[in-house]
């Protein structure tokens, strides 16, 4: 049989599947130990964060111990920390023997007897308190009865106890006692009472060594900057049991969690960790602003509510940061961190801690974007105006519709058919007439409400219905086609313009232009302008001088090429009266009127904010300027000065006529029509007031939830691949790119010249593209619930609302208004030095300085003079000139408010009554004013004008009405820390005791005086009428009033 | 060529188990088919030798001398369900662990993704949608499909082939059902994820996404070539193409079924009602190529319009 066994086996019985067994099996088990390493590393890489966190933090604490060591070991010898600790021990001393008695009495009597009564007491107490529960809830009598006995006799029952006697002696003797139920609960009680007051003694007792200790660690807290070495212990030791786990935040109310500080460990630290601190790791710095996290506690906000980035995610760096592809809120980058500041306070112009951001807002505020683009907040005056002239208008339709339903009505009544139905009609009828005088009112109101929107209303570019009269002809076309050309640094944005279409919309322009005749001015001294320039303020805004020689401010225009373009009499128009018009314009006849209109109604061609009026119909006229330039008040003949000046001022001397070509095309009415489709196109009116565009919308998208715009609906158009594939397919590299050159979307595309991008190029410099993009990053639809965001209060509101205004009148270009912050002028060479006092004063601390009455009055006329407008109404002595700026009330409301918020007073502001001076106390001041170690007169103004010209300090007559009492006090005690660098001379006063006294030498009048000097002095001053000034200035040495050295 | 978009799409965890089905189902059916010859080969040589099929006869391999005639399931069919248990682990795992789940952004009902597709298994019902109108694609076929694979046991005459691989005793159905699926489901899935980019416009492999790309196509109905306006012309005519197509593609599937000697022998055991199920269904079938030659060779919208379908 053998040998008919089969050569070949049955490969389904015998085939051993055994290596393939093993190695699929081998690889099963692998990859079963890859997962288990992918669950507990790959997949959480904050380990090896943490661990090299661990190292690296611990490394850094031991290298800074020695040196805190050192800086501790110099406090701990420092004479006041030696003498504190003196203190305390002599403290400790001389409470020594009272203490140890009050410690043996506590510890050796009253608590081993209370450790021996409170077990048996308790014990019995709760017998008793389950009988009387059980007594209670019997149901019958009897069973009460028994239950009560019971209770009775156990309350009776003698308990024996062996209790160590309160005898003083040292020695303990050990007495058995006896007690039954009430005798325990007293015993217990006096005992426990008795504790309790030892240890009130014992407190009261410590007390002052304790404040003697707690004095000495607050001093040696303030002594030592840094951490102290038993700091540092702390967080080694902290560091010695860290647990290696996910570090979160979260916040149920928004469903936030965030798991940041899984890697940013050091983020919270209590010390500044730098990028070389932590091994050049950027991942374990500290927060770079700590402030910030003092305002916005990280436990309360998190962390992504403010920096973006997948804030659950832990898998991976770009994963945490929210950096791929379906993510929606990417970590901000670096530059634009400020961004995520937005979204809660977006309607802050100025924001603390967000200087970049502030920028944006800026440069989106004033280079005009909000003339394209709506954002909510910004331009809210024309808002609101086109809302009052709209519920204007609608009300007048109404009012005419009672009209005629009065009219009905009364002819309905006439005719009833009884009695009834006619009184009825005539009610009706007599109900609508009411109806209309509420109408009247409303209407005046809204009315009231438009004159104040007119004022407030500004628009970013010059207007053009003025050009006819204001710049030469041929320069327009120059201008458009290239402004930075002309003027480097110029608001005006450059378009992209073929040749025919510059000259289209410079026709239209020409050609739109209101005609006007200005009276002929005859030349000024332009030698006498460039002073008056230079001196009047005019450099707080505008610049002169091209590239390295520019200065003044870049709020306006660049003033170097002013003579090449515009019409002197124009000129001089404007700078006596920059909100002049030739022509008011009437919003609801939707026209300029001229005298004609007003020759109608014989009336004279006068338009002002007096008579604001149209002629026509009643409504309120545009009979400003729509400019924020003030009025300085220059009398005619400064004003043909300083444009004479600005006349000479052309970038090459013998530039005329000539040097542009010839314009004839201006006057073609055909090129007209089609310029008027492109300034329509172009949004021309978006920043300049243009005839028959007044009422034009905005052309550009809103922005105010820009940031937060599906990436889709942002068109890279052909460039899409290449934004992917170099990274910059995001809501930043969109925003750059754009604003760097606005055409870049267009780029390969073969489009219509009408249906290309019409952004023109504001040739941006990089930091203000980033500035731009952080606050359009940040300009999101925010998830946060409202709860969350900045609520202001009625102070940090006045605050908000007010830097509106002081953006918007740029009064930074003059005047500091916060600490630390220069104004442009400050920095310029005239006001260096001994100029210093020629400077406009600083505003800080403002509100305090002065009353609200009196500032609303300053800012309505500055000048303070029913006739003569040509001063200043506080310092006349400065040559620097406050502006007029015809604030509305409300914005004058609002300016007062902001400077009363800011300094933290109170309102409503309501001045103290002063305490009338007596006789002596009159003589006394009199003598100090008049003294030579004081002599205030010297350097404030008096009212005389020889004496004026060299005083450098107001009046003292205005200070009843002007200052506040507290303010004056301090400022004269120390003039030099509120305002640094003023030439107040400090000093003036001591202290001495809870009061001041005056420092140089004293009037014989004042020994014996008991009270403030400088508080006498205010009083003084707050009294001061014009004839004692004068009789002030008669008791002076001759000579007195002249400063020194002048 | 743009390789790096290629890549991504054939990379994308959402369309991984697609590209591996390029590779695994022409394999699978090859080697599904080789065992089949095999097979048939043995199936001649017992043909050819009928003393021999009656004793040495095994389903899958010739038997042998000294070879069990049958053999147990445990342990010689389970241990090779426990490798293959194993490898499928393994690959899975792999597989687990290296691709993520593709989450993508939260949904916005203000924005519609571009291109927006189903998931992979359902990518050939949305390519339908291109050919037919939605009523028809969404419902109508879908409802076929399934209720035809229910059927195809009961209209299954032939007795043989079960059990073990074959060609020859199943060709009808073997080539039918590479046909259905392979050709036309397997195939509309992997256009619906390699060629349709952005607004479903069709993208040779390598062409690049363009969300930019326009193109020119007017699609147009059957009647209105012929210049039929009239809704009542437009059904009439319809239906009698329609009619005309299915009296024309039941002659070609009666030729194609009845070939051979063998099928026209199951053509014979067959009842009128199984003969008539697997007419309407394999007609309607062949609805699926015919209309996507008519859509993409002469853009050919709808053949058949009335009131309530169209198709």
């Amino acid at each position: 049989m053998a040998e008919q066994l089969p050569t070949e086996k049955d490969p389904v019985v015998s085939k051993s599947l055994g290596g393939i067994l093993l190695v699929s099996s081998v690889l099963m088990v692998l990859s079963l130990l890859w997962s288990v390493y992918d669950e507990a590393y790959t997949l959480r890489p904050w380990k090896s964060y943490q661990k090299r966190f661990v190292a690296l933090y611990s490394r850094h604490l031991a290298s800074i111990k020695p040196a805190q060591a050192k800086e501790e070991k110099k406090v701990l010898q420092d004479t006041g920390y030696e003498e504190l600790n003196r203190a305390i021990k002599k403290a400790e001393e001389s409470i020594s023997p009272q203490l140890s008695e009050i410690d043996r009495e506590t510890n050796s009597i009253i608590g081993r007897r209370l450790a021996i009564i409170t077990e048996p007491f308790a014990i019995v107490r709760s017998e008793i308190a389950a009988l009387v529960y059980l007594s209670e809830t019997a149901s019958s009598q009897k069973e009460k009865d028994r239950l009560n006995e019971e209770i009775e006799s156990i309350k009776t029952r003698k308990i024996s106890l062996t209790l160590p006697s309160d005898g003083s002696s040292n020695k303990q003797v050990m007495k058995i006692e006896k007690f039954n139920f009430s005798e325990l609960e007293e015993e217990f009680n006096h005992l426990q009472k008795r504790k309790g007051d030892l240890g009130r003694e014992r407190a009261e007792l410590i007390r002052p060594t304790s404040e003697l200790r707690e004095k000495r660690d607050t001093f040696f807290k303030d002594q030592l900057s840094g951490l102290s070495p038993s700091q540092i212990e702390g967080l080694q030791s902290k560091m010695k049991t860290f647990v290696s786990e996910i570090k979160q935040i979260h916040i149920a109310e928004v469903d936030l969690v965030d798991r940041c500080e899984s890697c940013h460990l050091g983020i919270r630290e209590p010390l500044t960790l730098t990028k070389a601190d932590m091994g050049g790791e950027a991942a374990f710095t500290s927060h770079p602003n700590r402030d910030l996290l003092k305002i916005h506690n990280p436990e309360r906000f998190g962390c992504s509510t403010c920096h973006n980035g997948n804030g659950r995610a832990t898998t991976g760096v770009n994963k945490g940061h929210g950096r791929y592809k379906h993510w929606l809120w990417p970590l901000f980058h670096r530059e634009n961190s400020e961004a995520g500041c937005h979204q809660c306070h977006s309607k802050d112009l100025v924001l603390e801690h967000a200087d970049i951001l502030n920028q944006g807002k800026d440069i989106f505020y004033n280079q005009g974007c909000r003339g394209c683009h709506r954002f909510e907040g910004f331009d809210t005056e024309s808002e609101a105006l086109t809302q009052v002239q709209s519920t204007i208008h609608q009300l007048e339709i109404d009012r005419k519709e009672m009209e005629k339903n009065i009219i009905r009505d009364d002819e309905a009544g006439d005719n009833a058919e009884s009695n009834d139905e006619a009184n009825r009609l005539y009610a009706q009828a007599n109900a609508l007439r009411q109806k209309i005088t509420n109408l009247d009112h409303e209407v005046e109101q809204l009315n009231f409400q438009s004159k104040h929107l007119f004022q407030e209303r500004k628009k970013v570019g010059p207007s053009l219905k003025e050009v006819k009269v204001k710049i030469r002809k041929e320069w327009l076309p120059v201008w458009l086609d290239n402004p930075h050309a002309y003027r480097p640094g110029t608001k005006m944005p450059a378009f992209r313009l073929s040749e025919q279409q510059n000259n289209a919309i410079s026709a239209f322009i020409w050609q739109s232009g209101v005609n006007g005749k200005l009276p002929k001015q005859p030349s000024g001294n332009s030698v006498r302008g460039q002073e008056l320039l230079e001196t009047r303020g005019c450099l707080g805004c505008h610049a002169i001088g091209e590239g390295d020689l520019e200065q003044g401010g870049v709020f306006a225009a660049n003033l170097s090429r002013v003579g090449e373009k515009d019409h002197y009499n124009y000129l001089v128009r404007w700078i006596h009266n920059p909100r002049k018009r030739t022509r008011p314009y009437c919003a609801f006849e939707k026209r300029d009127l001229g005298p004609e209109d007003y020759a109608k109604h014989g009336l004279p061609f006068v338009f002002d904010l007096e008579n604001s009026v149209c002629p026509n119909d009643g409504h309120e006229l545009q009979v400003q300027q729509m400019t924020v330039m003030p009025n300085l008040r220059l009398t005619l003949q400064e004003a043909r000065d300083v444009a004479s000046y600005l006349m000479s001022l052309k970038r090459e001397p013998g530039i005329l006529k000539e040097a542009y070509p010839k314009v004839d095309y201006l006057d073609d009415p055909q090129l007209k029509e089609e310029g008027r489709a492109l300034v329509q196109h172009f949004g021309c009116a978006g920043c300049h007031e243009i005839a028959g565009f007044e009422e034009e919308q905005r052309i550009g998208t809103e922005l105010t939830k820009e940031g937060s715009k599906p990436i889709e609906r942002l068109d890279f158009a052909l460039l899409t691949h290449d934004a992917e594939h170099e990274g910059w397919y995001n809501h930043k590299g969109f925003f750059e790119r754009k604003l760097e050159n606005p055409a870049i979307f267009d780029q390969g595309k073969i489009k219509a010249p009408m249906e290309k991008l019409r952004m023109p190029d504001f040739k941006l410099e990089p930091e203000e593209i980033t500035a731009v993009t952080t606050f359009l990053l940040g300009s999101v639809d925010s998830t946060l619930p409202s709860h969350f965001f900045f609520e202001p209060d009625t102070r940090s509101q006045d605050i908000r609302d007010g830097w509106w205004l002081v953006k918007k009148y740029n009064c930074m270009g003059c005047h500091q208004i916060q600490p630390g912050q220069d104004s442009i002028l400050s920095g310029m060479e005239r006001y260096q030095g001994d100029g210093k006092e020629k400077l406009p004063p600083t505003l800080v601390g403002e509100g305090a300085r002065v009353s609200p009455e009196w500032l609303a009055g300053f800012l309505k006329n500055p000048a303070m003079h029913p006739t003569n407008n040509a001063r200043n109404g506080v310092r006349e002595y400065l040559q620097i000139r406050m502006p007029t700026f015809y604030l509305s009330d409300g914005e004058i409301r609002k300016i007062v408010r902001f400077f009363e918020s800011l300094a933290s007073q109170n309102r409503p502001y309501i001045p103290t009554e002063m305490e009338p001076l007596s006789k002596q106390e009159r003589e006394m001041a009199r003598g100090l004013f008049t003294s030579k170690a004081a002599p205030c007169l010297r350097c404030h103004a008096t009212g005389n004008p020889s004496h004026d010209r060299n005083a450098t300090a107001p009046n003292f007559l205005l200070a009843k009405e002007r200052l506040k009492p507290g303010w004056t006090e301090r400022w004269m005690v120390m003039p030099e820390m509120m305002a640094p660098g003023t030439s107040m001379p400090s000093g003036l006063f001591r202290r001495e005791g809870d009061r001041w006294v005056f420092a140089g030498p004293l009037p014989a009048a004042f020994r014996n005086y008991p009270k403030d000097h400088a508080e006498l002095l205010v009083r003084y001053m707050f009294q001061l009428t014009s004839a004692e000034q004068r009789r002030l200035i008669s008791r002076l040495p001759a000579g007195a009033t002249k400063v020194a050295g002048r | 060529m743009d390789w790096a978009q290629l890549w991504q799409i054939a990379t994308l965890p959402d369309n991984v188990p697609i590209t591996l089905l390029i590779v695994v189902v022409p394999f699978y059916a090859w080697y599904g088919l080789r065992q089949s010859f095999k097979n048939d080969r043995l199936i001649d040589q017992l043909d050819a030798d009928p003393e021999l099929a009656k004793t040495h006869h095994r389903k899958t391999q010739p038997w042998k001398e000294g070879w069990d005639r049958e053999v147990f399931v445990w342990p010689y069919l389970l241990r090779i369900e426990f490798l293959v248990t194993i490898i499928v682990t393994f690959i899975l795992m792999v597989w687990s662990i290296t691709l993520d789940a593709p989450l993508e952004a939260p949904a916005n009902p203000s924005l519609t993704m571009n291109p927006s597709k189903a998931p992979w298994y359902f990518l050939g019902l949305q390519e339908m949608l291109v050919y037919f109108d939605p009523w028809m694609a969404g419902v109508v076929l879908p409802t076929l499909i399934l209720v035809g694979l229910m059927v195809i046991p009961y209209m299954d005459a032939n007795p043989l082939g079960n059990g073990y691989y074959t060609f020859k005793q199943r060709k009808f159905a073997i080539l039918a059902f590479l046909f259905g699926f392979v050709v036309l489901w397997l195939s509309m899935v992997v256009i619906g994820t390699f060629i349709r980019g952005p607004g479903w416009i069709w993208f040779w492999p390598g062409q690049t996404w363009d969300h930019n790309k326009v193109i020119f196509e007017v699609n147009r109905d059957l009647p209105d070539m012929f210049g039929i306006t009239t809704m009542m012309g437009k059904s009439l005519f319809g239906g009698a193409v329609f009619g005309l197509y299915t009296l024309l593609m039941v002659f070609v599937v009666h030729k194609l079924f009845t070939m051979n000697e063998f099928n026209r022998k199951i053509y014979e055991r067959m009842t009128l009602i199984q003969y008539v199920t697997l007419q309407i269904f394999l007609v309607s079938m062949m609805l699926l190529p015919a209309k996507i030659l008519a859509r993409l060779l002469f853009r050919i919208k709808y053949v058949w319009i009335t009131p309530w379908f169209n198709i």
